[in-house]
Parts: structure tokens; sequence; C-alpha cells
């Protein structure tokens, strides 16, 4: 196996990353507030901070303890119990018995696709999530490639880590799209003030950057996830052939969009729900391909 | 200024003291769980072969041989002491449950039995969970005597007089069969 990522670091890194990033989406919410208050109205300047800092704070508390059953309502998962998915629960309580990490919950989806995800903001609070279609399509060594890849996801707190990216994506371009929205509902003529007219200059020009920037970020960072959870899928399992197979399936599959994904979540999935829009995955050969140098 | 450097010093120098401690314990502790851990999916295992007999003598009373070949590979690694030992034993139970596995092939009625099946399902996949579980104490014993080895930890494992551990061997050709019995 040659270039392989170390665990532990790669976990100590997502966990600094990830606070780092609450602090980063917490400045650029009290920045946009600024120059949107500046732009509009400074006497307004305290409420709409305070509404800000407040907005923020819960938007990222609750992100942060409940990304796991946002995102199993949102594709309408259910548990699966251990009488109905035998196969499943073996499967996961052995590669668990392998990286040394407590069992998940796992749950179902309805749908006839191939795909899985992962969610939970430590491994304790781990929630592994696979359609019914993967149950029945893979076989079982690639199902449990595809469970090990999921379960590198949870053991590197990448869910942490990406659900932090996914909220402060989301919230540029809420914030951006209201102050852009909100141009068109003001009258023009009134504000001759210079300053005003600078800063509704930046506010126009971050409002319209900064969703682009912060998506293309976050598209890059997902992409290398996908990698690291390959290889400690490879880790788990010692056996890159089952992953290999479960990626081919996947690829001649041909697999249709699926309407009831939230596109906020498509970096949670094991392979992009979505045909052609942003690549949040790397190609499938590309992914086949390192698995088979290892 | 020189007291706050010798004090800086003093308290980095006391910290990886601390840590590498902490860190020895840590490591120790996950070998003798992973270790339990084999311990645990070879008892569940020796569990479910009584009830695979039962069914088995239920459709196949001829074949005493086979039958008896896994009482006694049962009942040897039941008996015995040590890891070592009981990985032995269970790979001979293993030899002995295949070919179970292959008799019932020629008897129609035990390879549709439901019980049957589901037993055969438990025993591939608590092999499974065996073959993971001394991947995992290997891995363990790997992550620690690294620790042991490389510097700096080399020197505070001759202060806490930790020594390198002996991981636990796994002869190829048995792996192979773990990986190829399910496809």
């Amino acid at each position: 196996m040659k270039q392989r990522v170390d665990f532990r670091d790669q976990i100590s890194k997502n966990k600094m990353k990830s606070y780092f990033l609450m602090v980063v989406i917490f400045f650029v919410i009290l920045i946009l507030g600024y120059v949107i208050s500046m732009a509009t109205d400074p006497g307004y300047f305290f409420v709409i901070m305070i509404f800000a800092i407040i907005f923020s704070i819960s938007y990222l508390l609750v992100n942060f303890y409940h990304s796991d059953k946002i995102a199993l309502k949102s594709v309408g998962a259910k548990e699966a119990k251990r009488i109905d998915y035998r196969d499943y629960h073996n499967l996961v309580e052995g590669l668990c018995i392998a990286s040394g990490m407590p069992k998940p919950r796992l749950y179902v989806m309805e749908s006839s696709m191939i795909n899985a995800f992962a969610s939970g903001r430590d491994p304790e609070h781990g929630v592994i999530c696979v359609t019914k279609g993967a149950l029945e399509k893979l076989e079982r060594r690639e199902l449990e490639g595809v469970l090990a890849h999921e379960l590198g996801h949870i053991a590197s707190y990448d869910m942490r880590y990406m659900t932090m990216v996914a909220v402060m994506v989301g919230m540029i371009s809420i914030i951006s799209q209201v102050f852009l929205r909100s141009l068109w509902f003001r009258g023009r003529g009134s504000s001759n003030d210079s300053s005003k007219a600078i800063f509704m200059i930046i506010g126009i020009a971050l409002a319209i950057i900064a969703p682009i920037v912060v998506y293309f970020v976050q598209m890059s960072i997902s992409r290398k996830r996908e990698f690291t959870a390959d290889a400690s899928a490879v880790k788990f399992t010692r056996y890159p052939n089952g992953l290999i197979k479960a990626l081919d399936k996947i690829g001649k599959a041909n697999q249709s969009n699926e309407k009831k994904v939230n596109k906020a979540l498509a970096p949670l999935f094991f392979s992009n729900p979505f045909k052609g829009a942003g690549r949040t995955h790397p190609p499938l050969e590309e992914r086949i391909n390192v698995l088979k140098r290892m | 200024m020189w007291e706050i450097i010798i004090l800086a010093i003093v308290v980095i120098i006391g910290g990886m003291f601390f840590g590498y401690y902490n860190r020895f314990v840590t490591l120790s502790n996950r070998i003798d769980n992973s270790l339990s851990q084999i311990d645990v999916q070879l008892k569940r295992r020796a569990d479910l072969i009584p009830n695979l007999i039962n069914t088995v003598k239920g459709f196949a009373k001829h074949e005493t041989a086979a039958i008896k070949a896994v009482t006694d590979a049962r009942k040897a690694l039941v008996g015995a002491k040590g890891v070592e030992k009981k990985v032995e034993a269970d790979k001979k139970l293993e030899s002995a449950l295949k070919t179970i596995f292959a008799i019932a092939e020629g008897y129609p009625d035990l390879k549709a039995n439901t019980n049957f099946l589901e037993l055969q399902k438990e025993l591939t996949s608590t092999e499974d969970k065996v073959a993971y579980s001394r991947q995992y104490y290997n891995d363990s014993i790997l992550t620690y005597n690294l620790l042991c080895r490389t510097f700096p930890g080399v020197l505070f494992a001759n202060i806490y007089s930790k020594k390198p551990r002996t991981y636990l061997e796994i002869a190829a050709e048995e792996k192979e069969v773990v990986k190829v019995d399910f496809n």
C-alpha cells in the first residue's frame, strides 16, 4: 500500500478544521452583516448584528447536534432491524471489530439506486444508511466494501467537517440571496452618500463571489475525502476488490437522478446521486484506479 | 527571559512524560481489549455448533464421521488455552465445517432447511468476525510497536520498560479461505 494516510492524523486534522470552520462561519456572517448594514442603513447595524449572531450560533448548534437526524429525515430513511437485515448488521459488526469502532446505527432508504451515506458528529453517534438497491444488487463483499467506506468517513470525523462546510455554503448563499434580492425592493435615488455606495458595491461583489468560491472549495474538499474513505475501507477489509467491484457495478448500473435527495446532502453519499451537477465525488474510474494500486 | 525559556522546556518535557505514559497505557489496553474480542468471537462460533449438529443429524444421520469431526474440533476449541492454541483449534473446526457443508450439498432437504441456512450464514459471518478481530489485534500491536521503536517513543519505552509485543501469526492460505468463502 503506497502513500497510506495515517488515521490519527486525519482525525485530528478534521477535528481542528471543523472547529476552525465554525469560527470562519461565525466571522463570515459578522462581516456580511456589517457590510449589508452599512450598505442599507447604519442605524440598523446593531439590530442586524445581534440577529445575525443569534441566528448563526443557533444554526451551528442545531447542525452540530442534529446533522444525522436531519440527513436521515430528509431522505426518509427507516431503521434497519437486525431480524430483517441480518447480513447488513453482521457485515457492519465485522467491520467495527476490524476498525475498533463502536457500531453505528443502521438505516435503510427506499431507492433502487446503489448508494449509501454516513452521518453523525462522532463515531459514538455514527449513522450509516444504505439504499434498498444496494442491499439487493451488491454481492456480500461489494456491500462490505461500501459499508467500510462509509465507516471510514465516520472514523475520520469527515461528517462533522463536511456538515460544517455544507452549513457554511448554505448560509453564505442564503445571506447573499437575501441581500441581492432586497436590492430590487429598495428605491433608487434615495442614497447619494458615497460611503454607502462603496459598501453597496462591496456588498454586491461579496454576495456574488462568495457563494461561488465557497462552492468550489467545498467540491474539492469533498473529493479528497472520498479517496481517504476508500483508503480506510481497504485498511478495514484488506480487500480492495470488493470496493472496486461495487464501484464498477455502480458505473454500469446507469444511475438515474435521485429526486428525493437534497443537493446539499450530495457530498455525504457513496457515489454522487446527481448526474452533471457539481462534482462532489471523483470519477468512478479514477477511484477504481487508485484502489487497484493498493 | 531565561527563566521563561527553561520553564517552557521543563513544561514540555514533563508533558511528554505524561503524554507518552498515557499513550502506552491506552495502546496496551487496546491490545488487551482486541485480544478478548477474538475470544468472544471464537466462543460465539463454538456456541453455534451444537445447533448446527442437531440440524444436520436430523437430515443426515449416517454422516457420523463428519459430524464427529466437527464435535471433536469444537471440544478442542472450547478446551484450548491461550489465543494461539484457540486460533489453531478454530482452523481445524473451520475445515471440519467445510466438510459438513460439502456433504450438505448431497441432501436437498437439509440444504433447503431454513434453520440450516441461517446457521450457515451465522457461522460464516462469525468466521469473518474472528478474522477481523485478529486483524485488529495485530493492527493494535503494530501501532504499539511503532511507538516503542520510533524516536522519541523509544526513549520513553525504555524508561517505562515497555517492550514490543509479538504478532498473532496467521497462515497465508487460511486468510485466503476466509475471503473466498462468500462469493
